[in-house]
């Protein structure tokens, strides 16, 4: 502390160190600005204002105030798509989170062939969505998918994964967690800064594994984990690529799989806005999400002041 | 000079980070925790590879052999016609490399604009910073399918509809996703760093560059593989800013395989296999850099 | 400064190099194509891939050939979303592509399509040869704005063997005659399937749209949508009650989903696994590729007792070429939409589609002949009943929810008469 106070008594006074600061800062974000500027700001204003129109893409949009809005809430498809997605969402992130972080830390490990486990468990996210998918549905058949014979040798049921409706979005968690290679790098990353002296000395003081763990570990992490739970989130709420692909095909664009079990937010919006061509509805889900992804995000992270600890010295 | 002796001090600290050399202790001991640190790593990546051994081993069937009831995972016989075919059925030079020139130009960008950003977030106590960082944060909430229309409308005022440069420029500006990462590792790099820089005369960009920015070679390289991956597998956005073949991509390559009756599989999963393989040797390669956290003799 | 840093600063430099050259590249491209040289280049984006893609490039070089005025570029993109993106701005990516005639209403009463009136009026081109129910779907208002390419239709495919071993002598021409053989053709027990009399070929569902038409049904009436028509209940109906409902939902998901692929060997109606499934006109190619030995006859689909005028019926649903509202060489799509669907093109196309033609003139050519069985979806296209789902604006919204129902039904989660009900409830908020 008293490194600081020195410091700025040094350095010039208060309000020209401030106004370097804030150009300093400005500049550091000044790509990002001028992009947000060109690419963001008109196409979300324009977004906005299309959802409080009918608007179909080639004909001009028609004001129709909060028609869009009002609508939705009576359309049992939209209703149904909410509840698809909040169902991934609050099973798959914390699921993905904690299995991410349970094979980071055997990533870890410090054995030989390191580098190849490390590239077997990224491996999944280097596959193109839409093979992946194809091979998922192979594996998910309810006869002689693989799945279901490991089940079969053990004794457990088969369920018709990809046909009953009840199944089908525990098989798109498992997708989902068979993706987890991007959320296990950034903690494997992130396991590198956990500072290797505490650990060594939380052990000579008799610490045990859970131990140094909760105490040393888990709070050097947890910067990452509000990170990745907040993006976790932002991107479970908005999930398609899976769903589509499982469900889509010429014949029938608008697909929602077994008894719309698979409709999700996303996948809805993108058809109100492709298929049936109602941008203006499109338009008025999507800012219906952005103010849920919101609200969520803000929750979260008023609740991190709690549990994240930073690390700076 | 007093940079120097500001990175002196750095390494010194440096050296109270992870690092994941394997240990040579009294073999005895750590030979059994070694085979039971094998075991569940073994059995974790059984788990992700069903999905590859049905990629691998149906790149190597004939197309009577993928398609057999019911399905056996080894192939009847190894053939290696798919992957003939697989080269054969597109472009498949021409494709490469112009993945390949997307792929360079988008990391490039990603790398010099996402740290860039993400510091000036994390570091600088400045005014503003946290509007800045929200308003990042909420363009992630907002779907893409709602601003992809009067983006692309926008790119076809401009004539570039067509061409490689909406695949190219954005990338140079941020993105949410990498600068949010960033300015979280950022942020667990100490302040004390940069105050002795600061304090040693230099500027908050030389600061930047040479003090801070070393410090996060793990996250630096997660950035560049994500990106890699990214654009590497896009096809979205390939399929739909480009309409000339000589221009696509391999992932665009990959729907030949799609005819609207039935599936090509032999020669998609061999595709797919080759497709994969620079990602995986590029993963393998970077994943050093954040294994061995910041050695020593990366900054003399 | 080594190791990362300094592949850093090749990073920058290596950018700052690539950026050179892509700008150069992307110089050398053109949008949408331009004169060089006293010729006009479009620009043909269609949705095809694979073999079809490359059968589309040959005619698409011949054509090249054939005069010196106009270069076309083809290009494979399968994407739907791009292409409706291409046509939402003010210069085309593409003068000329494909769709189904369904489309037509939709697109056109949106002004994305160009109507092709102007230039038939000026070339007096002849319309007469088009087979009149592809031609039904092209028209939107007494417009015509997109030409029928090839055209999809389908009947009942029947195993000749498994009839011979049930000791059926004739296919069924009759619903009752077919609900018996229905009967006759399933093998099953308490414990699962192992042959069934009818079904779908991936999924347990049937064409239900198809069963409806077959059964006297009518899909619009008077421009609107008419899902209660009692010939659409009673189509969905037979099936419910002869397949579904007969032999468990379960067992037939379970039996469904070990069938193999559709384009190969395994498919369970190669297989004998299903003695009938009601199939299109690929069929017939498609055997004779994979299945060879296979001993088969194909039947329109059976019309209800006592209905003999509905014999023969089918739904016929044709693959489109139309120009876009924003192509910028309009004129020179026209010509090379004529070459398209002209005789000579039109042959060599569906034939490796195996698609049925659209012109009238093409049913009776000898270059079908070589395909057994083919000449039955051929003189079912011919046939008066040959009918279509039009092109009403609505066409979109009114599949999807039919699709929804089509999935209630498969699952008995509601009768037919109720899934139907529900659609015509949402049919009255359509924008048309």
């Amino acid at each position: 502390m008293t490194a600081e106070t020195s410091l700025a008594k040094r350095s010039a006074p208060g309000m020209g160190r401030r106004r370097r600061l804030t150009i300093a800062g400005f500049g550091f974000s000044l790509p990002w600005i001028i992009g947000f500027l060109v690419f963001m700001a008109g196409p979300i204003v324009v977004s906005l204002y299309y959802s409080f129109t009918e608007f179909n893409l080639f004909q001009p949009p028609q004001w129709v105030g909060l028609k869009n809005y009002v609508s939705l809430f009576s359309d049992d498809r939209f209703l149904h798509s909410m509840f698809n997605t909040a169902y991934l969402a609050i099973i798959g992130v914390p699921l993905g989170l904690a299995l991410a972080l349970l094979v980071a830390l055997a990533l870890n490990f410090p054995v030989r062939g390191q580098p190849l486990y490390r590239a077997i468990v990224y491996l999944p996210a280097i596959v193109p969505v839409v093979t992946a998918t194809y091979l998922w549905r192979w594996v998910f058949n309810a006869q002689y998918g693989y799945l279901n014979q490991l089940l079969s040798h053990v004794g457990l049921p088969q369920p018709d994964w990809l046909e009953e409706p009840f199944w089908t979005k525990p098989a798109v968690i498992i997708i989902m967690l068979w993706g987890i290679g991007g959320t296990t790098v950034i903690y494997l990353a992130a396991l590198q800064q956990v500072p290797q002296q505490l650990l060594e000395a939380a052990a000579v003081d008799g610490a045990n594994t859970w131990q140094r763990f909760w105490n040393v570990t888990w709070p050097t992490l947890t910067p990452v984990t509000l990170f990745q739970l907040i993006l976790g989130i932002i991107g479970a709420l908005q999930i398609f690529a899976p769903t589509y692909l499982l469900t889509q095909s010429r014949l029938s664009p608008a697909n929602g799989g077994p008894g719309d079990s698979l409709l999700t937010y996303a996948m809805y919006l993108f058809q109100n806005a492709f298929i049936f061509l109602k941008m203006g509805q499109a338009a008025a889900m999507a800012w219906i999400l952005f103010v849920v992804i919101g609200g969520l995000t803000a929750l979260i992270l008023w609740s991190s002041r709690r549990w994240v600890h930073y690390g700076a010295e | 000079m007093a940079l120097s002796s500001t990175i002196q001090k750095v390494s010194q600290h440096s050296d109270s980070r992870g690092t994941d050399v394997v240990r040579k202790g009294p073999r005895r001991r750590y030979l059994g925790r070694r085979i039971g640190h094998h075991i569940i790593l073994i059995l974790i990546c059984l788990a992700f590879l069903v999905p590859f051994a049905v990629m691998i081993t149906t790149a190597f069937k004939t197309p009577q052999d993928v398609f057999r009831v019911p399905p056996r995972l080894l192939p009847e016989h190894w053939v290696l016609s798919n992957f003939v075919e697989a080269v054969r059925a597109m472009p498949f030079l021409r494709y490469l490399a112009n993945t390949v020139l997307l792929v360079v130009l988008n990391v490039a960008g990603t790398m010099i604009s996402c740290p860039l950003v993400a510091y000036g977030l994390a570091k600088l106590p400045w005014r503003g910073r946290n509007v800045i960082f929200g308003t990042i944060l909420a363009t992630m909430m907002l779907p893409a399918q709602v601003t992809f229309i009067p983006l692309y409308l926008m790119w076809n005022k401009v004539g570039a509809e067509g061409t490689f440069w909406p695949l190219i420029v954005p990338a140079f500006f941020g993105t949410p996703f990498y600068i949010f990462l960033l300015r979280q590792f950022f942020m667990g790099v100490p302040d004390s760093l940069r105050e002795a820089g600061l304090i040693d005369g230099a500027s908050e960009l030389r600061v930047y560059w040479r003090i801070v920015l070393p410090q996060a070679k793990p996250a630096l390289a997660t950035v560049g593989i994500f990106q890699f991956v990214a654009t590497w597998t896009d096809f979205l956005l390939p399929l739909i800013y480009l309409n000339s073949q000589d221009k696509y991509t391999l992932s665009i390559g990959l729907y030949s395989f799609f005819g609207s009756h039935g599936v090509a599989w032999g020669p998609l999963m061999a595709a797919c296999l080759i497709f994969t393989i620079p990602a995986v040797v590029i993963f393998m390669i970077a994943q050093r850099y954040f294994v061995q956290g910041i050695a020593v003799t990366g900054l003399k | 400064m080594s190791g990362p840093v300094l592949s850093r600063r090749r990073f920058v430099g290596l950018s700052i190099a690539s950026a050179a050259s892509a700008g150069v590249l992307a110089g050398c491209s053109s949008g949408s194509g331009g004169k060089s040289g006293g010729k006009t280049t479009i620009k043909f984006s269609y949705l095809w891939t694979g073999e079809e893609a490359k059968a589309l490039q040959k005619v698409v070089e011949k054509f090249n050939r054939s005069q010196k005025d106009i270069v076309v570029q083809g290009v494979s993109n399968p994407d739907t979303q791009a292409q409706l993106a291409s046509m939402t701005g003010s210069k085309g990516a593409f003068d000329i592509s494909d769709n189904f005639g369904n489309a037509t209403g939709d697109w056109a009463s949106k002004g994305i399509i160009k109507s092709l009136d102007d230039y038939i009026k000026q070339d007096k081109y002849d319309l007469s040869d088009f087979a009149p129910a592809a031609m039904e779907t092209v028209r939107y208002q007494n417009s015509v704005y997109q030409l029928p390419i090839a055209v999809n239709n389908s009947a009942l495919l029947y195993n000749k063997s498994l009839f011979d071993q049930a000791g059926i002598n004739d296919p069924p021409k009759t619903t009752s005659e077919w609900a018996s053989a229905i009967a006759k053709t399933t093998k099953s027990n308490s414990s699962g399937i192992s042959q069934l009399g009818l079904c779908g070929t991936s999924s347990a569902g049937i064409d239900y749209q198809t069963m409806g038409v077959c059964f006297g049904g009518k899909w619009y009436t008077n421009g609107k949508p008419s899902p209660t028509d009692p010939g659409n209940i009673a189509g969905a109906q037979f099936y419910v009650d002869n397949v579904l409902k007969k032999y468990g939902v379960k067992h037939i998901n379970r039996f469904a989903s070990g069938f193999g692929d559709y384009q190969s060997p395994q498919n369970p109606f190669y297989q004998g696994k299903l003695a009938m499934v009601i199939d299109g006109e690929w069929q017939p190619a498609f055997i004779k590729n994979f299945a060879p030995k296979l001993e088969w006859g194909v039947v329109s689909v059976p019309y209800p007792d006592g209905h003999p005028e509905l014999a023969n019926t089918n739904l016929v649903s044709p693959g489109t070429f139309f120009i876009p509202s924003n192509s910028q060489h309009p004129d020179e799509a026209w010509v090379f939409l004529k070459y398209l669907v002209s005789t000579e093109a039109m042959r060599e196309f569906t034939l490796a589609l195996s698609n049925l033609p659209s012109r009238t003139s093409l049913l009776k050519d000898k270059a079908y002949g070589d395909i057994p069985n083919f000449d039955v979806f051929l003189n079912l296209l011919a046939s008066k009943n040959a009918t279509s789902m039009g092109s009403n604006p609505d066409y979109t919204q009114y599949t999807a929810d039919l699709t929804t129902a089509a999935d209630q039904i498969t699952r008995l989660a509601k009768t037919p008469a109720q899934a139907y009900a529900a659609v015509a409830t949402k049919a009255q908020s359509y924008d048309s």
